[in-house]
């Protein structure tokens, strides 16, 4: 079981990618499934549509594509009762995004929504990277304060914040990484050779639209590690965390 | 092709870019495999201790292959004697070029004294590298504005701005005569975005390599494989992998 951990579906500003193209996508790599977020406008303003839209996509995909929830923060109480809406319609995790929502992680604005997530059962992917407000520590601090929740750190910092994939991995034990941009002999054989990580604790995303989803399956592939870790990797640990 | 951005391994160095060291003849051998003709190979025990040394062990190293690597040494710019240096480099070390690393090695690009360093780069018909898409001390905007300082001196974005900055340095890139850009650890869609909007003869690609925990460079491999899937056209792939790179190194000297 191939499980792609974060695509986004729709038009961002210098991408695009409909059901449709994704699905066929995921037929040639052999993906089974694929967690679905909404595009980036509405992951920052219009969530309610988006989240509409990727229900609909999962619902005509046969079992195909999981849709994640967005609401942003910033909309306080009403955005919990789009993630509830949301919930009601079929998602089944909580996609964030700090930078294209505009909050700090740990400004308090989320924590209505994580308890939400933690009531529902839902894991929480969130982007990382190199801004301020998308650190991977700064989210591993967030994960510890919700421990029974599981958090992805999407993209695990990429790139030049890979130095604090590690520690933050450390830090939060309900933390996992992520395999996209990330080169099999670098950055992903130091996660899984780590004592206090391993490949347990890493999931396999293409990002797509942003990427080559060919390439982003190959890092996980071409990856001389035991079968039973890459199946780990490639599906068994999403699969956990969705529950 | 030509791959505009390579490392040696880090010969005296521990430090979190770690990798396996590797000979010239390897890394050739992982050139082959990966269809590059040409690599810039950029120092990396320098980034750390930027004692002429360093600089001497790139050059040995790229001396193996005189036709196959060309090599971009290091100095820190705070440090007495940083121009003697980069006029040894381009001179009896025959290295190409320089390569700076502003957040490693802890400085800023608007610090003075760049200035002297850029004045003997230039002279010698050297251009500079930096790495860049990081704060806060390697923003395009920030490479840009040395740049501008120096206007005949060929400055090339390293990293293409990286997921983060890229449209800052495509922005910059633009807007600056002697600023180029090197794709390298940029996305795909990045990548492709550059490649359409940035003026067609400013646009390199580099792998990265030498970071690997093999020998065989497998992700700078795979990069080069990934080129296919950025939904390019032809003309833009031959000329980010040939032609500017080959008019750039060419007409420097």
């Amino acid at each position: 079981m191939i499980i792609d951990a974060h695509v986004r579906l729709g038009r961002g500003r210098e991408v695009v990618l409909e059901p449709e193209a994704l699905i066929t996508s995921m037929d040639r790599l052999g993906i089974d499934k694929a967690l679905v977020a909404p595009d980036e406008r509405c992951i920052a303003v219009d969530d309610r549509e988006g989240n509409d839209r990727v229900a609909a996509a999962a619902a005509a995909s046969g079992g195909r594509l999981i849709p994640y929830a967005v609401a942003n923060p910033w909309r306080g109480a009403r955005a919990v009762d789009e993630l509830r809406r949301a919930r009601d319609a079929g998602a089944r995790a909580l996609c964030v995004d700090s930078v294209l929502q505009g909050f700090d992680l740990l400004d308090g604005l989320l924590d209505p929504l994580l308890e939400f997530a933690r009531d529902a059962g839902w894991f929480v992917y969130v982007r990382t990277g190199t801004p301020p407000s998308a650190l991977p520590l700064p989210l591993a601090s967030l994960a510890r304060r919700f421990p029974d929740v599981a958090f992805v750190m999407g993209r695990s910092g990429a790139t030049d914040f890979w130095i604090d994939a590690a520690p933050a991995l450390r830090y939060a034990g309900n933390l996992f990484g992520d395999t996209c941009y990330a080169p099999w002999d670098t950055v992903l054989a130091a996660l899984a050779a780590d004592p206090e990580i391993g490949a347990s604790r890493l999931v396999f995303s293409t990002d797509s639209p942003y990427t080559v989803p060919e390439a982003e399956l190959s890092r996980v592939t071409d990856w001389p590690i035991t079968d039973t870790e890459r199946a780990e990797v490639l599906g068994g640990v999403v699969g956990r965390l969705l529950g | 092709m030509i791959d505009f951005h390579t490392h040696t391994p880090s010969w005296r160095t521990s430090s979190w870019l770690g990798g396996v060291s590797f000979g010239a003849d390897e890394f050739v051998g992982f050139m082959d495999v990966a269809g590059i003709e040409r690599a810039v190979v950029l120092s990396h025990d320098g980034l750390f201790d930027p004692s002429p040394s360093t600089n001497d062990d790139l050059a040995a190293f790229v001396a193996e292959f005189p036709d196959r690597l060309l090599g971009f040494g290091t100095v820190h710019p705070r440090l007495e004697g940083a121009p003697e240096e980069v006029a040894r480099m381009m001179g009896p070390l025959g290295l190409r070029g320089l390569k700076l690393h502003p957040w490693l090695q802890g400085f800023s690009m608007h610090e003075a004294s760049l200035d002297p360093i850029c004045e003997v780069l230039a002279a010698e018909g050297g251009m500079l590298l930096s790495h860049d898409g990081t704060p806060p001390y390697s923003t395009a905007g920030q490479i840009a504005a040395l740049a501008r300082r120096h206007p005949t001196l060929p400055v090339v974005l390293g990293h293409g701005g990286l997921h983060d900055t890229w449209r800052e340095a495509l922005t910059l890139v633009s807007e600056t005569e002697n600023l180029y850009l090197c794709i390298c650890g940029t996305p795909p869609y990045a990548a492709r975005e550059i490649l359409a909007k940035a003026p067609p003869h400013k646009v390199l690609f580099g792998t990265d390599a030498g970071l690997s925990d093999r020998v065989s460079q497998d992700y700078a491999v795979a990069r080069v494989r990934e080129i296919e899937g950025w939904g390019i056209t032809p003309e833009q792939k031959q000329a980010m992998l040939v032609d500017n790179p080959r008019a750039l190194l060419d007409g420097a000297r």
